[in-house]
């Protein structure tokens, strides 16, 4: 037995997102490999202490847990992924329309803080609740696509 | 005569609703981050052997408290070596601590009134 057939039967338990199991699997292979090096600095051999540190770790009810842990976490970042940057195009549209719909200008729109404010805003609060960097520059590239879209777009009108 | 020990059925109990408060006080108390192998480690330590922890399990209820913004994670190490995972205490985490101990601790008293081991 070797520390990936370990991680192999926990990999069985669960079916979440590849980047989120080599993760979880990264994490438990350190364990692994601690405890069972604790194990053969007691006398144990390379694979007795293997079996000990598995056998302590709790194999398949760990999966299991994990995967109840984990699971919907991804569907629920993924909504607030798509969410966030059709909210901010809508706020960035409303900063740069007048009440009655006309542009602002495009030098005057760039000279307002409140512009630069937003832009900054989308990309830090993303940055701020996502574990995933590139969830938030995704998002704040097709913020600034969206924006992009309805204040170029001025014909757009909701 | 030997120390009592607690049933594996009510260790488990405890441990789903303790495992939080021990891992708040444990990272509070070290002030420094942690993985969860050394972890597992100090509290086996602290509790002098009498809760005996599955080790895997306190993966789920680290993650689980990451998410409820209690803890922060990184990676230490180079790509390429033996890479942990370590955790640290948020401000919120900190201030879950003090909550979670007043109740605690007035649990504590409750059931030692109750039960006669405490007089009011």
């Amino acid at each position: 037995m070797t520390i990936d057939d370990v991680l192999e039967r926990i990999r069985t338990q669960m079916n979440l997102e590849a980047e989120t199991e080599y993760e979880l699997l990264e994490e438990i292979r350190c364990h692994l490999d601690e405890a069972a090096a604790d194990a053969r600095v007691r006398g144990l051999d390379e694979d007795q202490a293997l079996a000990q540190a598995a056998a302590r770790f709790g194999v398949e009810e760990v999966g299991r847990e994990l995967q109840a842990t984990h699971e919907g976490w991804g569907t629920l970042e993924g909504i607030a992924a798509a969410a966030l940057p059709v909210l901010f195009a809508l706020l960035m549209r409303w900063l740069v329309f007048a009440p009655d719909g006309t542009f602002v200008g495009w030098q005057e729109m760039v000279g307002r803080p409140a512009f630069w404010a937003v832009a900054v805003i989308a990309l830090l609060v993303p940055l701020w609740r996502f574990p995933r960097r590139r969830y938030a520059l995704i998002g704040w590239t097709i913020f600034w696509g969206l924006s992009v879209i309805v204040i170029v777009g001025g014909a757009v009108r909701w | 005569m030997g120390r009592s020990t607690i049933s594996s059925d009510s260790i488990d109990q405890m441990r789903k609703g303790t495992t939080t408060l021990a891992i708040l006080k444990l990272l509070v108390d070290a002030d420094e981050p942690m993985h969860g192998y050394r972890m597992i480690q100090e509290l086996e330590d602290r509790s002098e052997g009498i809760f005996a922890f599955n080790e895997g399990l306190i993966y789920p209820r680290l993650h689980q408290m990451e998410h409820d913004g209690l803890l922060n994670s990184r990676w230490e190490g180079e790509p390429g070596t033996r890479r942990r995972k370590v955790y640290v205490v948020t401000d919120r985490g900190r201030r879950q601590l003090e909550a979670e101990m007043e109740q605690w601790e007035t649990f504590r008293r409750g059931m030692r009134l109750l039960l006669g081991l405490e007089a009011a």
